[in-house]
């Protein structure tokens, strides 16, 4: 089944993942959204939207490995908490001390953050192709976009030459016994694609590819860029060290609206076309908007936020549920009813 | 307005992205010694900490993404699109070939083109080289993911900074000393230690927890940088070592011949495309 939503709604749907993730420690919270993304995961290997089936389950081994290491990592590192379950000596540099329960269940999370992002990170790649991230460049990175389009049309060429140079060098008696040996598999590689660069860049002259867009004429973009940079620098420093933290914070957020403000004209003055576009459909609005709503929950201060800032120190306790935070996980969950759409079809 | 005083105008914009984004850039990453330092950070409720990470990733981007706009400018023509392109997928291909082969430790081939592109073609080239390497590698291994802008910069500065090595050689010509190539291969070596060193402050927040749990009433960024200091040694410098060992020992064996080529090509991309005259199009036009 072809992947029915837009790329950029996956990423916006990535987007609000990491926000979320970003603003929660409570173990309830993050718990749903991992069960939202494994939710989805089934969902889209169900319907064959998948682009690499087979790793379906790298996530779970990644958080296997990562949430019990995080655990031990804090749990050697810090040595705060009441409830101790043993003592390092105190002469190990670094892990001496008390061992405590409260510092075991904080890298718990941490390890359980790590795997939400991971697993999160694995679904997209497994649903969005190579063409697709490409086509997510903004505009105002054009010359990048084509270079990335270039590296990615030449990599498995580069690799059937570098095969085939290999199979050259050991007719003449090559073996790859030390680093020295590379030399002759590498060199031909590196002059050969030079070469090749060479008359690529012929071919590009030839069909009129140039960009004669001179940077002058982003100038004024340029401009408003090192204005909100320097709107940032002073807003952090307000924020941090000055006097007065809110004029830091208005500062600083202007300076961020002000560069990508900058960036946004930037690209509006590359023109781009496209040989089959995707369009944004009805349920790309849906998913889109169902996963803002956690995301401005989340940010702004609606409702009672304490029960994100779950804090085991200095004694274990269990996280506070706010069902409004709750159910306004569920708004992560649009992408699971994509097979859904097939069963109706 | 001239055009000494346009270059001039171009050229204060550049250093002044340059400038400011290296500046957000290095507190952002480096917010882990600081942050815990400042009496605000415990007077002001928990809630806030999150924010305060959540808003320097936020700044992360935005800085790699107006450096990046900035440093594009390169890639204005079709030979430096075309070398870009090439000079990536080879540099993709070496590391897609590094995890697929068994090679022990933080070794990664990948460095020595990054230093190598730098010091000869230049800074903003090396830094593309640097950071699209990573990008491309990534979406051909499927390795995208919220480290990926933080290997991106740091590759980037990588290669950005390799230039920094023409002051210790002196008059390097088309011949390669074997200075260059010691002081190159030490240059490697030394960001094989400080590319993990870095990529280490984006994973540490998330192996240690919040920064905050250490904080004790009088508390530097130095009492931060000694707890960083012994986390890496216990965690990464071993990694890091064999990526050391391997750029010291890829450039000393493998740099000189590289360079050598690298330069050739730099002398055959140094050509401009010159429009004709009106005069040479018309004499053309009447030539049978």
């Amino acid at each position: 089944m072809k992947n029915p939503l837009h790329p950029l709604t996956w990423a916006l749907w990535l987007l609000a993942d990491l926000v979320i993730l970003s603003m929660t420690r409570n173990p309830i919270y993050l718990g749903l959204t991992l069960c939202w993304i494994a939710v989805i995961s089934v969902a889209i290997h169900w319907a064959g939207i998948a682009v690499n089936p087979q790793r379906l389950l790298a996530p779970f081994h990644f958080g296997l490995v990562v949430v019990p290491l995080a655990a031990l990592i804090n749990a050697l590192n810090v040595h705060i908490g009441v409830t101790v379950l043993f003592v390092l000596p105190r002469a190990l540099p670094l892990i001496g001390g008390p061992i405590t329960l409260e510092a075991l269940v904080y890298g718990l999370l941490n390890g359980l953050i790590l795997t939400c992002i991971y697993t999160a990170f694995a679904l997209v790649n497994q649903v969005l192709s190579v063409r697709a991230m490409v086509g997510l460049i903004p505009r105002a990175y054009y010359p990048l976009a084509i270079v990335v389009t270039i590296a990615l049309t030449f990599a498995p060429l580069t690799l059937r030459q570098l095969q085939a140079i290999r199979e050259a060098q050991a007719i003449r008696g090559h073996r790859m016994q030390g680093i020295r040996d590379w030399l002759p598999l590498f060199l031909p590689l590196l002059l050969s694609g030079l070469e090749r660069s060479l008359q690529l860049a012929e071919a590009m002259t030839a069909r009129g590819f140039a960009s004669t867009q001179a940077q002058s004429q982003h100038r004024v973009a340029r401009l408003g860029l090192v204005l909100g940079l320097a709107s940032i620098v002073a807003g952090l420093w307000l924020h941090l060290v000055g006097p007065s933290a809110s004029a830091g914070s208005l500062l600083t957020f202007s300076g961020i609206a002000s560069v990508v403000g900058g960036l946004w004209w930037i690209g509006r003055g590359q023109a781009r076309t496209v040989y089959r576009p995707t369009p944004f459909q009805r349920q790309d609005w849906l998913v889109a908007t169902a996963a803002l709503c956690p995301v401005l929950l989340f940010l702004l201060p609606l409702f009672d936020r304490t029960s994100l800032f779950y804090y085991p120190y200095p004694t274990l306790s269990l996280p506070e549920f706010n069902l409004i935070y709750g159910m306004a996980t569920w708004g992560l969950l649009g992408p699971a009813f994509l097979p859904l759409r097939r069963s109706i079809a | 307005m001239g055009i000494k005083e346009v270059g001039l105008i171009e050229r204060a914009l550049s250093l002044l992205i340059y400038g400011l984004t290296s500046l957000i850039g290095v507190v952002a990453f480096l917010y882990p010694f600081w942050l815990p330092s400042l009496p605000a950070a415990m007077l002001i409720d928990r809630a806030h900490a999150n924010d305060a990470t959540l808003l320097l990733t936020v700044l992360v981007f935005l800085c790699f993404a107006v450096l990046l706009l900035e440093v594009q400018s390169q890639a204005i023509n079709t030979k430096t699109v075309a070398l870009l392109g090439v000079l990536v997928a080879i540099n993709a291909t070496l590391r897609y070939i590094d995890n697929v082969l068994p090679i022990p430790g933080g070794f990664s081939p990948i460095f020595m083109l990054i230093v190598l592109t730098g010091y000869v073609y230049g800074g903003r080239f090396g830094f593309l080289v640097g950071a699209l390497t990573l990008l491309v590698s990534a979406l051909i291994t499927g390795g995208v993911g919220s480290w990926l802008p933080y290997q991106m910069f740091t590759a980037g500065w990588v290669g950005m900074t390799a230039p920094l090595c023409r002051w210790l050689v002196s008059g390097h010509g088309p011949i390669v000393s074997r200075r260059e190539v010691i002081v190159l291969a030490s240059f490697a070596g030394g960001w094989g230690l400080l590319y993990g060193a870095i990529m280490n402050l984006w994973f540490w927040p998330f192996a240690t927890g919040d920064l905050t749990q250490y904080w004790q009433p009088g508390t530097t960024p130095l009492d931060t940088l000694h707890r960083y200091a012994l986390f890496y040694l216990a965690t990464s410098l071993a990694w890091d070592a064999i990526c050391m060992l391997g750029n010291i020992l890829l450039i000393l064996t493998l740099g000189a011949p590289i360079l050598r080529g690298l330069r050739r090509f730099h002398t055959r991309f140094e050509f401009q495309y010159q429009p004709l005259s009106a005069e040479q199009v018309a004499g053309q036009q009447a030539t049978p």
